[in-house]
């Protein structure tokens, strides 16, 4: 697939079951092409986070493929994962390093070893970690800064398909306001963003496809211009009420 | 409020599986050392009486009671096999003559050094070392670990005294801990019971009471890990301290304190006091010689003195000399015992004393004091053993005519003598003091850890009262 | 990446508030044991050296070779600073006399008995109990931990190899614990020096032997805190679970197993064992008698119908044959008593060997006692200590009693018709020891130290081992949600 909009995430028939029994996600199909932002919607227990961990290759497909820039996760884990930024729900990070001293060890994983400390300091105002806090240690973090180290950390990757999973969970309206400008600039860097979140706002405002699920299925997906004039919070409530329905 | 308080305090201990496994290992150990313990004892009964049956039968064959080797045992006894003390340290055979000083040998470490590797397994070492650590397990997040949770905010989202509330914590985790060791223990008792252990009222007592300063320490432990989960802001925090704190209690003070106090205070060595003893000895026995190479120059036996009384005379004169040496050897020997005894003494003193800061060493005192193995069991066994070589000196030279022992008085008694009867011998037997003597000794141990339990306790209270619930 | 992974888990450990604590404290400790140990022993050389010089004095102070009695002493080894052991249970001195065996008595702890109510700290308990304890508290979360605060996803989202990063996790914590050890250990072994404790290469050869078992054996623990962090989810779990555990491999099973073995395997006891041997002795006994009636039978009758002077003649004529006839039944029957108590004792030490070594393989299911045989049996002051020198002291009994009896030979030929006690020519002049052979304490070399210990450092290694390689391959498969 060699085309100009080549998909840089893609989900193929992918289920997971786990051992209890218990299908997390059943048979999800979805294209994240570069410059793209894909925002996931759902409740709690919805295949969202099993998704992100498929292509993660946390855990392994039951059936299906979760597909990173051409290459097959569960097959070749390591060479996705260079592909992949990544920026978790409420990450503690480590309490006894400072943010930068965090920043710098994960960014190492990622590979990049060229950065200095200035380039740190910089991402890190960029997601709006005030400098006064880049040298102090993690254990008296709120939630929110937490979450800023761990997006700059994501940014700092730069990494050809970002991840993002309950993002702007722990920001305050400012810093979500800030982060939502940030995704943009980021799609126009040419990334293919791929996040879940609870926030039907957000996911209105800056996605490009919009996905519902319920139940470990993809029950709705539309495009920008597929929303434009419709009410997302109302579409989100009847899709879930009335796949409710559906299995009752 | 406060049942309220106390009863969710039992369900969140006895409903957790942290509780379960620790219990049940709890359980499993002191079950396992109450059986050790009682096996112990038969074992070391039985070969007590064989020893003591043995050294009889050995006499059977003597004719003179002079050349009989007498040894009598220290008894085992039923709560030292639970709480050990100094019993194995110590020397449990005294050789008795009917004249010198005795001392005790054959320590059981010194018997078998394969148990002095790895000691026993007693119920003392049991409270002491594990069920300590049990007590911190449950208290160190008791309040900065329901802070943490959240559960405290929202306890005082309504209108919960804190005074109750802390009340409650303690009482209930103190209560939910307890019982079910003292269901274990109980157990235990009957196992005692099961086993055919001879227990009177008296050792009912003290064993009841040793495992009341059992439960008292673990209070001190619980009390304590509250108080430090008041202190401080997280349970990883409060946590360290207290394992500190239970490595330099249980651990390090006891063991520092008779190092220090044997640096304070010096104690003449044994080899010191032998010595002494044997240089006089050999002094005495010098001049003494001479005398009896005198002997025949000075008195010659008078002519119508027949060969048997002249040699009767000598005899004499020879257990007067015997007698005479004897006293001034043993008014050494008590003198540098005494001496010795008394430093040894204000040493002990001090040591335990400073050992006091520990209240795993006054749990240990406690115990040891109530079982009957602490540091006066050697002084109460070589007493009593002084007190059986009187009445054996009695015996003896009633059957030998009061012609003392020595290898003179074998010498010439060559001709055939009826065997000796060994059974007539006067029993020795270990008794033991009051039992109200043993629990007095262990009282100011208990207040100890009464003490420490009150400490602990108001300053978790007071803590408490001002904490920072946010 | 290997590096970088590494240089975190060093830095998560020297950062972290506890790692300063526990540093102090072990640090602290293994100080204080050392120190105390090199003072315990320069006391015990103190004491060992009067008794030795007291022993002398007496025995210079006896006027004949007829009443000499001897003390023997066991003499303080350099590595009982480290390792007691047994040293202060078992008997310091021996008699050594003509008529009885020798036999250890009087142990610092029978006679100091203060001492034994809380024992003493040496650095193979600090290492046994305390560092063990500290190696769990900083491995105990090392990675349930990570998942509960969600680096391990982070840092799984990147190009890691797994098995990258559990080694760099491993060598990482082993290395940020092991190495600031090593500075309190190179300070006491400078105390060792300082305070002037005679070592030789031997000794110290031992002592960096016991260094690294005690590293081994610290190693065990960092990789079993690993391999249950790698087996649960929850660090509250695998905390509580390796508590339990060190519980149990630490204080219980050594004991446990012990006095299993003195279950399983009783020994006879002294009391049977006397027995035994009087019983046998009487029997003997009656038999040389009824054996010297015989004779005696058989010459009356030789002797039947002579008359007076006849009689007196003969008599006169073979007393030395039948003297030296019935020395020679004597000394056989002597023989045989003697032959047949050292096959009595031969089997007690046999038994007795028995239950040691059914007690020890059954503790070793325990990486603490195979650490504590290690140790001990490096500083030679385990359970043989005890034998070792109790043969030593048989030996040198022998020849001790030969010199004596040449002595008295001398003595008596010096003093020709005067027998027994305080016979001596010279009464009063004390008796020259030059000659007298001294006792030379046993003295294990390197080699036969170390040998017994190959097998318990094998069991230290392969728990090690297996330790780790559990972790890993639990890590392998490990959910990092």
């Amino acid at each position: 697939m060699e085309s100009k909009n080549q998909p840089m995430l893609q989900a193929i028939d992918l289920s997971k079951r786990y051992e209890d029994g218990h299908l997390a996600l059943d048979n999800l199909n979805l294209t994240v092409e570069t410059g793209q932002v894909y925002a996931m919607l759902g409740g709690n227990g919805a295949g969202k986070t099993t998704a992100i961990n498929l292509f993660l290759n946390f855990i392994e497909p039951t059936t299906g493929q979760a597909v990173v820039d051409g290459i097959v996760t569960h097959e070749e884990p390591l060479k996705a994962k260079e592909r992949i930024a990544y920026v978790s729900e409420n990450v503690m990070l480590y309490p006894n390093f400072t943010a930068l001293q965090n920043v710098d060890f994960f960014v190492k994983l990622g590979g990049k070893t060229k950065y200095t400390k200035e380039d740190y300091r910089k991402v890190l105002l960029r997601v709006g970690l005030q400098e006064e806090a880049h040298d102090r240690r993690l254990k008296g973090f709120s939630k929110g800064m937490r979450q800023k180290c761990g997006i700059a950390i994501a940014i700092l990757k730069d990494a050809k398909a970002i991840l993002l999973d309950e993002p702007t969970s722990g920001l305050d309206p400012k810093a979500a306001f800030e982060f939502i400008h940030l995704l943009n600039t980021l799609r126009e860097e040419g990334k293919a963003i791929l996040m879940s979140t609870h926030d039907i706002f957000r996911a209105k405002e800056v996605a490009d496809i919009v996905g519902i699920m319920n139940l470990g299925k993809l029950v709705m997906q539309r495009t920008k211009d597929e929303l434009v004039g419709e009410d997302l919070e109302k579409l989100y409530v009847e899709f879930m009420a009335g796949y409710m329905d559906e299995v009752a | 409020m406060l049942r309220l308080l106390i009863e969710k305090e039992l369900r969140d201990i006895i409903g957790s599986t942290k509780f379960t496994t620790t219990f049940a290992v709890c359980a499993i150990l002191i079950l396992l050392a109450f059986y050790v313990g009682a096996r112990n004892y038969q074992v070391s009964m039985n070969e007590f009486e064989a020893a003591r049956s043995e050294n009889l039968r050995q006499m059977e064959e003597l004719t003179n009671w002079n050349e009989v080797d007498h040894r009598i045992f220290l008894e085992p006894q039923p709560l030292a096999a639970l709480v050990s003390g100094i019993s194995n340290d110590i020397g449990r055979t005294v050789d008795v003559e009917t004249r010198g000083e005795l001392s005790s040998e054959n320590s059981r470490f010194n018997e078998d050094p394969i148990f002095a590797v790895f000691r026993f397994l007693d119920l003392q070492f049991i409270f002491t070392v594990v069920l300590s650590l049990f007590a911190i397990l449950f208290g160190f997040d008791a309040i900065n670990g329901e802070k943490e949770r959240g559960t405290l905010r929202l306890s005082f989202a309504n209108s919960v005294p804190r005074d109750k509330y802390i009340l409650g914590k303690l009482v209930g985790s103190f209560l939910a801990l307890v019982i079910p060791l003292l269901l274990a223990v109980l157990v235990g008792f009957l196992l005692l019971v099961v086993m055919g252990i001879p227990m009177d009222g008296g050792l009912w007592a003290r064993l009841g009471l040793i495992v009341l300063s059992g439960l008292m320490y673990f209070g001190v432990f619980l009390t304590l890990s509250v108080f430090i989960s008041t202190l401080t802001e997280h349970s990883s925090t409060s946590f360290l301290l207290l394992l500190v704190a239970w490595i330099f209690a249980v651990l390090i003070i006891p063991r520092t304190a008779v190092l220090l106090s044997g640096r304070a205070v010096d104690v003449p060595s044994m080899d010191q006091i032998n010595y002494e003893k044997a240089t006089l000895e050999n002094e005495l026995w010098d001049q003494d010689r001479k005398q009896m190479s005198e002997f025949w120059r000075s008195n010659p036996p008078s002519e119508n003195e027949s060969r048997e009384e002249s040699m009767a005379r000598f005899r004499r004169f020879m257990s007067e000399l015997a007698d005479a040496r004897e006293e001034e050897q043993q008014k050494l020997a008590e003198q540098l015992n005494e001496n010795r005894r008394n430093r040894e003494f204000v040493q002990q003193k001090l040591a335990l004393n400073i050992a006091r800061v520990s209240p795993t060493a006054s749990f240990a005192l406690a115990s040891s004091d109530l079982a009957g193995t602490s540091l006066e069991l050697k002084q109460r066994f070589v007493e009593s053993a002084n007190l059986y070589q009187q009445t054996y000196a009695t015996f003896v030279n009633e059957k030998t005519g009061g012609m003392g022992g020595g290898w003179w008085s074998r010498m010439n008694s060559d001709e055939e003598a009826d065997p000796i009867d060994p059974y007539e011998l006067p029993v020795y037997e270990y008794v033991e003091p009051e039992t109200s003597e043993f629990i007095n000794g262990a009282l100011p141990d208990m207040a100890l850890l009464m003490v420490f339990n009150l400490l602990f306790f108001a300053g978790a209270f007071v803590r408490f009262l001002k904490y920072d619930v946010r | 990446m290997f590096s970088v992974l590494f240089e975190k888990e060093l830095k998560s450990i020297f950062l972290s508030p506890k790692f300063v604590a526990t540093f102090g404290v072990c640090s602290l400790l293994i100080l204080l044991s050392v120190f105390v140990g090199i003072q315990e022993y320069k006391n015990e050389v103190d004491q060992y050296n009067t008794a030795v010089q007291l022993s002398e004095q007496q025995m210079m102070g006896e006027s004949s070779w007829w009443g000499i009695e001897n003390v023997v002493f066991r003499k303080p080894s350099v590595m009982q600073v480290f390792v007691s052991g047994v040293n202060n249970d078992i008997g310091r001195s021996a008699e050594i006399s003509t008529w009885v065996e020798p036999k250890l008595e009087n142990s610092n702890y029978s006679s100091d008995t203060l001492f034994a109510v809380f024992r003493f700290v040496d650095l193979t308990f600090i290492f046994q109990v305390v560092l063990s304890l500290f190696a769990i508290l900083f491995t105990y979360d090392a990675i349930n931990g990570e998942r509960e605060r969600g680096t391990l996803k982070l840092a799984l989202s990147n190009a890691v190899p797994r098995a990258q990063y559990v080694l760099a996790k491993f060598a990482g914590s082993w290395v940020g614990l092991t190495v600031p050890l090593i500075i309190p250990l190179l300070v006491a072994m400078l105390m060792v020096m300082i305070f002037g404790i005679p070592m030789d290469g031997g000794d110290w050869a031992r002592v960096l032997t016991l260094i690294g078992s005690s590293i081994l054996y610290f190693t065990f623990f960092i990789a079993f805190g690993l391999l249950v962090s790698a087996f649960t989810k929850r660090s509250a779990v695998s905390f509580l679970v390796l508590l339990v555990a060190w519980v149990c491999l630490v204080l219980i099973v050594p004991r446990a197993a012990t006095m299993t073995a003195g279950q399983i395997a009783p020994v006879t006891s002294v009391a049977e064992l006397e027995s035994q041997k009087d019983r046998f002795r009487t029997d003997r006994w009656r038999a040389y008698g009824m054996q010297r009636s015989k004779l005696w039978e058989e010459r009356r009758t030789a002797m039947e119908g002579m008359t007076e002077q006849e009689r007196n003649d003969y008599m006169a004529a073979n007393r030395q044959a039948w003297d030296e006839e019935e020395a020679t039944a004597r000394d056989a029957t002597m023989d045989e008593m003697n032959e047949h108590s050292r096959k009595l004792d031969e089997e007690l030490r046999n038994e007795k060997m028995a239950q040691e070594k059914l007690a020890f393989t059954l503790s070793r299911f325990s990486p603490a006692s195979a650490y504590k045989l290690t140790a001990m049996n490096l500083a030679d002051t385990g359970t043989s200590l005890k034998n070792e020198y109790e043969d030593a002291m048989k030996d040198y009994r022998t020849t001790f009693t030969q010199f004596v009896e040449t002595k008295r030979e001398e003595d008596r030929r010096a003093n020709r018709g005067r027998r027994g006690p305080g016979s001596n020519a010279n009464d009063d002049e004390p008796l020259d020891l030059a000659e007298l052979p001294r006792f030379d304490a046993p003295k294990q070399t390197y080699k036969e130290a170390v040998e017994p210990t190959i097998i318990d450092l094998g069991i230290l290694s392969v728990f090690s081992v297996l330790a780790f390689a559990g972790a890993f391959l639990s890590f392998i498969r490990y959910d990092v949600r």
